[in-house]
Formats: structure tokens, sequence, C-alpha cells
């Protein structure tokens, strides 16, 4: 596993620094939004901190990894073949991929700025900071030996990440999540409506606990749990099509997808424990 | 009962038909607008900077001489031509477009000139918008004259600047009300107020598009939403559209713009598009030529390659997307002077294509 380590640090490291980085365009726009009067309330500062990292954080977390790949990989030959290295140096290396990838996006992007929190001078500076950290954080994983658990809660951190968006869509927008799989909302009766955003909600919510608790305990059973609730979803419904005669829903790939990622983790884990024992 | 099924049938295969089309230009450059100066003759505009005299008839094409020097770049460039109400015996035409200001930043201007003898004449910068950017996005751009001859143009929220809409001291995401000499109107609604720019006449717009005003003077206007939120408004004086402040639409990048989508004090549209459909100019049809679209909306869509035929009534719209068979981003709509409709493609080699009636 001594080969996986550096990849998945700069992954793990990529997705630690959108954790940091989002907040900035969130919090200035919450900022922003309370200095003309909204009414924003703890719920909806949180709706848009969680939105934004789910949401913008996926683009970014594209970036930042091609950025992070560059600077890491040049700070590695620089720790090689000079004096330099340690912790300073890849934090430097973070610091300054963050801020190039932020200049070339606004360069390449109609010369406009996407990120709302890079437009202020301190927001600037923040974005520098916040890679400076990553950089600082991909050295410490890398400083020391990983096992294959490093990539297993990577995997399973990563799937939650994704899941997170359905969970806040239903939790927050649930007229939009309901539209998302053919409902209109406010078309149907208080009980159905009831019943739709009591179910959905709990499905999406529920594996996405799964996988963060099969992350923190390497527990298969918690990663086996999520891969069953997406099995069963593909299986009922192929169920549905062929059986009851509902319209075909090719969202039967992705349930596929979502089964099939917790319970290759979870048989990966088995796996290693049989082998070490 | 027989001939009433072939009534049926032949009034639901008329309703139905596809619309045939001509093309009647085509390699144009860029061109943003048109307007008829009479059944078979355009006077249109391209980006880059050109604007020109079309015979549909002939196909001749003339360059017309002493344009504005523009700031071609990204949305930006020459954007909006108009006829003065008494073009007829004044030759007066109206040009929006962006160029650079004297710190080097683009911004939107707006001038008056005397079409003579295809040149351009006693040109005069009428507004120069107090809403400088890097780069020329978001413009606006559009002009409509109101009942009482003032003239109304659609200020852009420059993009990155988005949230000086809700500010009434520069002429980001404003639209703007002037006299055709330049000066301000005495009856705008901010012109007692301290620190707002007496021309801007509505306030929180994003990047707005289409403006018409109906003989009744009832002002509607289009603006293009982020990701989802393209809207159509009612324009009045003084109010507030909300923009960036409440929106039916997330940002490109998937960020919250505003977690709000009404507040009190900020007006609703009267129907908002998501996904978006990137609406870029709009008409009033009002003539009989293609009865089944007299009195509707007509609203071309750059992302959606329509236009959408929108009716509002009760409180409710109703919409048809017409000509998708063409799968090209519309920019511009426009109704000749007999009411034959014609449509603008967007960007470089685009066309001008003519839609038959279907009885035709």
């Amino acid at each position: 596993m001594r080969i996986a380590k550096y990849p998945f640090a700069v992954l793990s490291a990529a997705l630690f620094t959108v954790l940091l980085v989002t907040p900035i365009s969130s919090i200035s726009n919450i900022i922003w939004l309370s200095s003309v009067d909204m009414p924003i309330s703890l719920l909806s500062a949180l709706e848009v901190l969680l939105f934004d990292f789910q949401r913008l954080g996926i683009a970014l977390f594209a970036v930042f990894t091609i950025a992070f790949s560059i600077a890491f990989t040049v700070a590695g030959l620089v720790s090689k073949f000079t004096n330099f290295g340690g912790r300073n140096l890849y934090a430097m290396a973070g610091a300054v991929a963050i801020g190039v990838a932020l200049i070339l996006m606004v360069e390449l992007l109609f010369q406009t700025q996407l990120l709302g929190g890079n437009r202020s001078f301190i927001g600037k500076i923040l974005h520098w900071v916040a890679g400076f950290f990553g950089g600082y954080f991909f050295y410490n994983l890398i400083s020391s030996d990983r096992s294959y658990t490093f990539v297993i809660r990577f995997f399973g951190v990563f799937y939650a990440y994704f899941l997170l968006g359905l969970v806040i869509n239903w939790i927050f927008t649930p007229a939009s999540a309901a539209a998302d799989f053919g409902f209109v909302l406010d078309e149907l009766s208080d009980s159905a409506q009831n019943a739709l955003l009591r179910d959905f909600t709990s499905f999406f919510v529920a594996t996405f606990v799964f996988s963060i608790f099969g992350a923190i305990t390497l527990n298969p059973a918690w990663f086996f749990s999520a891969g069953i609730v997406y099995y069963g979803a593909a299986l009922f419904n192929l169920m549905a099509i062929y059986v009851h005669g509902t319209a075909y829903n090719q969202i039967y790939i992705g349930e596929i997808v979502l089964g099939t990622w917790p319970t290759l983790l979870a048989l990966t884990i088995i796996y290693k424990n049989k082998s070490s024992n | 009962m027989s001939f009433r099924i072939f009534l049926s049938l032949f009034f639901l295969s008329n309703l139905y038909a596809a619309y045939k089309y001509e093309t009647v230009l085509d390699d144009l450059d860029d061109a943003w607008s048109f307007v008829f100066l009479d059944e078979n003759t355009i006077l249109y505009t391209e980006l880059p900077g050109n604007l020109k005299i079309a015979n549909l008839i002939d196909k001749t094409i003339t360059n017309i001489s002493n344009p504005p020097l523009v700031h071609y770049a990204s949305q930006g460039g020459l954007s909006e031509v108009v006829l003065d109400p008494k073009f007829e015996s004044n030759r007066k035409i109206y040009l929006s477009y962006s160029a650079k200001d004297e710190n080097n930043k683009s911004t939107l201007f707006l001038s008056s000139a005397e079409l003579k003898d295809n040149s351009l004449i006693n040109s005069k910068v009428i507004f120069k918008a107090d809403a400088p950017r890097r780069t020329s996005v978001h413009i606006g751009a559009k002009i409509a004259f109101l009942p009482d001859g003032t003239l109304l143009l659609n200020s852009g929220d420059g993009f990155d600047h988005r949230e000086k809409a809700q500010f009434l001291d520069n002429h980001f995401g404003k639209i703007i009300r002037i006299n055709t000499d330049g000066s301000v109107p005495s009856n705008n609604p901010f012109t007692n107020i301290m620190g707002a720019l007496p021309e801007i006449y509505s306030y929180g717009h994003r990047n707005m598009q289409g403006l018409l005003v109906t003989s009744e003077g009832d002002i509607y206007e289009h603006e293009h939403g982020p990701k989802g939120g393209d809207e159509i408004n009612l324009i009045k004086s003084s109010l507030n559209y909300g923009w960036p402040a409440i929106t039916y639409g997330i940002d490109y990048s998937g960020a919250v713009i505003s977690p709000f989508v009404e507040k009190e004090g900020m007006e609703q549209p009267l129907l908002y598009w998501t996904p978006s459909i990137a609406p870029s100019d709009m008409i009033l049809y009002q003539n009989n030529l293609y009865p089944e679209l007299n009195g509707s909306f007509l609203v071309t869509a750059l992302v959606s390659k329509d236009v959408k035929k929108v009716i509002f009534k009760d409180g409710k719209n109703y919409q048809e997307s017409l000509f998708s068979d063409l799968n090209q981003r519309l920019r511009n709509i426009e109704s000749s002077p007999a009411g034959v409709i014609y449509l603008l493609t967007d960007g470089p080699g685009g066309k001008l294509i003519k839609v038959l009636p279907k009885d035709q």
C-alpha cells in the first residue's frame, strides 16, 4: 500500500482544503445577505454552508486535486534534490497551488470571478492560507506509513460527501429534491407529502450515516448496510419496471454503483482482516 | 358528423403543422440586434462594432460608416440598435454598446446619431453607465421607448459586481430611464434621493436582455438567471426586483447565491425558468399573419434553442416551445412592418431566418 499513499494523500488534502475553502465564500455571502437585512437564521446559514461544501466543493475538489498534484510533485522533487524540505515546503506549495489555481480560474473563465469569497482581498488571503494548511495536511499524511485503512477511510468519507448533496437537498429544499425524482410536491396530498419527505430523507440520511460510521469504525457491517440499501433500490427498481409495468428508469445503474462502492469497501476490510489473521 | 370530424382534423393539422423557414442572410459576424427600415430592409449590429444595412430581397449588405468605437470582448460590443419614434422625419437612431471609459474599464454606453447616406452623423454619447468592470460581461444593453418619448435602457450587473444591484449609487443591475438628449426626466423615482443616481428607474436586476413596452405602457423585461432562475418581470418605477438577495437560481459554481426566493419589498417575477433557457430577446406579437401567435410574448432562447410562446392570463402563464426544429441558439426576434417574424441566430456565422406563416 505504500505506492497508494501519495495519490490518496493528494485526494485527502484536496478534500480537506475544500472543507476550509468553501466556508469562505459561504460566510462572505451570509455576511452580505445580513447587511441588506435578509433574515439569515442559524438554519439558513447552515443551509448555505452545507450546500456550498457539497455543490461548490465538488467542482473545487477537482481543481484542487490537479493543482496539488502538480505542486506536491514539484515540492517532492525540490525536497529530493535540494536542502529544502519538510512540512513548510509542502505548506508553501499548497498555498501557491491554490493561489495559482484561483487566478487561472478567473483568467480562463471569461475573466470573471466565479468564487464569491475570492472577490475581496481578505478572501484571497484566506484561500492562500487554506492552501497552506492543505499542504501541511498532505505532509502529515505522507510523513508516516499508511495501511490500507487510509484508502478505505478516504473512499468511505468521499462516498458520504457524495451523498451529502442528496441529504441536504431533501432536508432544506424538499420540493426541488422531489422534482428530481419526478414528484411535483405541491400536487400531492398533505399525507403523501409527509410520507415522501419522511421516507426519502431517512433513506439518504441513513446511508450517509452508515458510510461515515464505516469510515470511523472500519466495521464492514456499516458499509454492507449502505450497500444492501442501494442494491435493494436497484432490485426493486427493476421489479417495478418489469413486474409492475412502471416507466423505465435508468437510475438503477446509479443505484448499483452506490451499492457496489460500500460493498467493495466492506469486502476489502474482511479480506484484509483475514489476511492479517 | 363526418364533416365536423373533417373540420376538427383540418384545424388540428393546421395548429400543429410545422413552420417553414427561409434563410434570408447568412455568415453574419456575431449579429446582435436588428430593426426594420421598411418591409425589405433591415439595419443591424454586429458585436465587433459593425453597423450594416441589408436588403432582404437582393441580399446586398452596406456598411454604415462612423459607428461608435466599441470594446468587443466576451459578451460585449455593439449591441442594440433602435429607431427614434420619429425616425421618418429626423433619421435618428440609438445604439448601445460596451466601450472603455477614461480609466480603461469597460462599461455600457448609449449614443444617438443621425443615419444619412449610409453614414452616422452628429453622433453623441447620451449616457455612460456608472458600472465599470474589467471585461464586458452582463452588459444588458436593450433599449425601449415609453409612450412619453423617454427611453429605457437595461444595464446589467457586471457579474462580479452583482451585490451592487441592490444599491442605488451605481448603474449595475438597473433599468435606466432618460430623455433622448441624455437628460434625466424630472419624474424619475430616485431624483430626490441623496446618493442615488437619478437615471435609475428600477433596480435589483441581473443580466437583462428582453425589454419591451406595450401600447398600454406596460414594461416587460426578462433577465438571465445564473444556473436556473431566468425571469420575466413586469417593471414598475422605483421597485426592487431582488437580485441577488432573492433568486430562484444557484451560482454556476454550484454555490448558493441566496437561500431566499422572496422577501417583502422585493418583486416576484411573472414567471421563472429552472433550468435556464437563457432568454435573449422578446417581442409582443400583434398581427394576424400567424393567428396562433397573435397577442403572445415570443421569447428567443440561447440554451433551449427555441422560442417560448408565453401568454399571461388570470395570474397564470401558459407556455409553448416554437421553432425548436431549427436547433439554433436564437439571439434576436423581430416582426416586420407586415408582421412577418424574423429570427437572428447567435454567434459568428449567424443567420437571419424568415418564419413563413403556416399557410404558405
